[in-house]
């Protein structure tokens, strides 16, 4: 298993996919920040005012927002890749236990989104902190439960992205997995989780369950306590998990 | 008969996909210290029987082993068996040296041996180029040494031939003949049937997803008119089978 997993951790670090979503969520963390320190500070702004508690969950949770789509992005874009350009065979060939695989590959991309969540919280402290700083807005990281917005950001980035590990595997394609992702993370689910009538369960939903953790509200969106949202997270992606490796284990490689 | 030690066994292999019958009822063996060709039409089962072979296809009936066991038995199937696939299997963005470094740490090799299988397979100038700008040649050698990297006794080698250069051709034999003089087992499918026989010393014949002949070339020319040369027997043993496809052959679905 140890082999598998460095086995899988070299396949992302010898292509460029990981390194263009790097820099994706870290240029997101950026703009994003920027965008929310800009317009959040103003009377009616986006956010609650950034002296409130609110107001920095909110900052922290829409800066580092990018990181937890994006490793699912890259775990999905990754697992199916393998086999769109058959290196799954290849990799089945010294490894035939295809479920210790798909272990190793579950656990490359939950690491790699604790990765883009700490580069991308990195980033959004080093533009929040000197901003609000030199405005004369008292911030501290311990304070306002602050610590347990930015973990709750680093667990969600984890898990999406062993989730998007399962979707990769499950998918009929690399295309399918990662088009059917960003459509239900950026379209169906926003338009659903603000339908009112639906709230009993639409913080359910994976990406909702995800703002329960981080508690990135948005007006309108009904969200889970972080705790119970951590585990309602936790079960989509072990059921994206299992659902990806009962396909790997069945499938042919023609 | 034959022990597990370096034998390739095929028995009573099936497979379909959806209606089509790839491959229906195959028995064959191919054993150490020879060279063993598997030959067959287009669609005649050649490469699902080595998927078979390599437990990348799972059969719907009969059992394939190498050594005696089943190859997702095997407990370090790289140090076993050596393969090269028909079809790529590699990264376009990597480069052909941290592909083999790749399987290096999957099968727990020291990461110096990807550098002894790029000299060995003369890709060493390429190593740090990525798969994208490899010539088709240049692909097969690198799967080649990919096969290579645990030095495994038995190589399953899907038309390993394809795409090389006659440098890469005369590489090739020369590699495969000092792999069965050093008494280890090599089974490669061909459809380049003078080349198949300067340098096999058995050969299997497939048609129709079912054995059509096995032994030396001599042994199935035995009762031609003529000392027949390899292309003779082939296309006898597998006339009739049309285009090859084992499914529009009435008669040759699994029962």
């Amino acid at each position: 298993m140890r082999r598998l997993t460095a086995a899988e951790f070299r396949k992302l670090v010898t292509i460029r996919l990981g390194l263009w979503i790097l820099l994706a969520s870290v240029a997101w963390a950026a703009g994003y920040t920027a965008l929310a320190l800009t317009y959040g500070s103003r009377a009616g702004g986006l956010t609650p005012p950034l002296t409130s508690a609110a107001g920095q969950h909110a900052l922290f949770a829409i800066g580092a927002g990018g990181a937890g789509p994006l490793a699912a992005v890259l775990g999905a874009a990754a697992v199916a890749g393998e086999f769109r350009h058959r290196t799954a065979a290849t990799t089945f060939l010294v490894t035939p236990r295809r479920g210790q695989v798909m272990g190793a590959q579950l656990i490359t991309y939950l690491v790699a989104g604790i990765v883009l969540a700490l580069a991308c919280t990195a980033v959004s402290l080093a533009i929040t902190l000197p901003w609000l700083h030199a405005r004369g807005v008292a911030i501290s990281l311990t304070g306002h439960g602050n610590l347990a917005v930015l973990g709750g950001i680093i667990v969600s980035a984890a898990v999406l992205g062993a989730a998007g590990a399962g979707l990769g595997a499950l998918a009929g394609g690399q295309l399918t997995a990662v088009a059917s992702l960003l459509i239900y993370l950026y379209v169906a689910e926003p338009v659903v989780s603000h339908i009112t009538a639906l709230n009993a369960w639409t913080p359910y939903l994976p990406g909702v369950a995800a703002d329960g953790l981080t508690q990135a509200a948005q007006a309108g969106v009904r969200l889970l306590a972080p705790w119970l949202g951590g585990v309602v997270l936790a079960a989509w992606a072990a059921a994206l998990a299992a659902a990806g490796t009962v396909r790997t284990l069945r499938r042919d490689l023609t | 008969m034959a022990g597990p030690a370096g034998w390739i066994v095929a028995d009573e292999l099936v497979k379909s996909f959806g209606q089509v019958a790839a491959v229906a009822g195959l028995s064959f063996r191919a054993g150490p210290g020879a060279v063993t060709a598997f030959l067959g039409s287009n669609g005649a089962g050649k490469t699902t029987t080595l998927r078979m072979l390599l437990g990348l296809v799972a059969p719907d009936r009969g059992s394939a082993t190498i050594a005696g066991q089943r190859y997702t038995e095997l407990s370090d199937p790289g140090r076993v068996v050596g393969a090269v696939l028909d079809t790529g299997g590699f990264h376009p963005g990597r480069s052909g040296r941290d592909h083999l470094r790749v399987y290096c740490a999957a099968g727990g090799y020291p990461p110096g041996r990807a550098d002894e299988v790029l000299e060995l397979s003369g890709l060493a100038g390429a190593a740090r180029r990525k798969v994208r700008g490899y010539s088709l040649g240049m692909r097969q050698r690198l799967a080649l040494a990919t096969a290579l990297l645990g030095d495994p006794p038995v190589l399953v080698l899907d038309e390993p031939a394809n795409g090389l250069d006659p440098q890469g051709i005369a590489w090739l034999r020369g590699l495969l003949r000092q792999y069965a003089s050093d008494g280890r087992t090599v089974l490669f499918s061909s459809h380049a049937l003078a080349e198949v026989e300067q340098l096999a010393d058995q050969v299997v014949i497939v048609s129709a997803g079912r054995l059509a002949g096995q032994g030396t070339v001599a042994e199935l020319a035995a009762g031609a008119d003529s000392p027949a040369r390899l292309e003779e027997v082939f296309l006898r043993l597998t006339a009739g089978a049309g285009d090859g496809s084992a499914a529009r052959r009435p008669g040759a679905e699994s029962s």
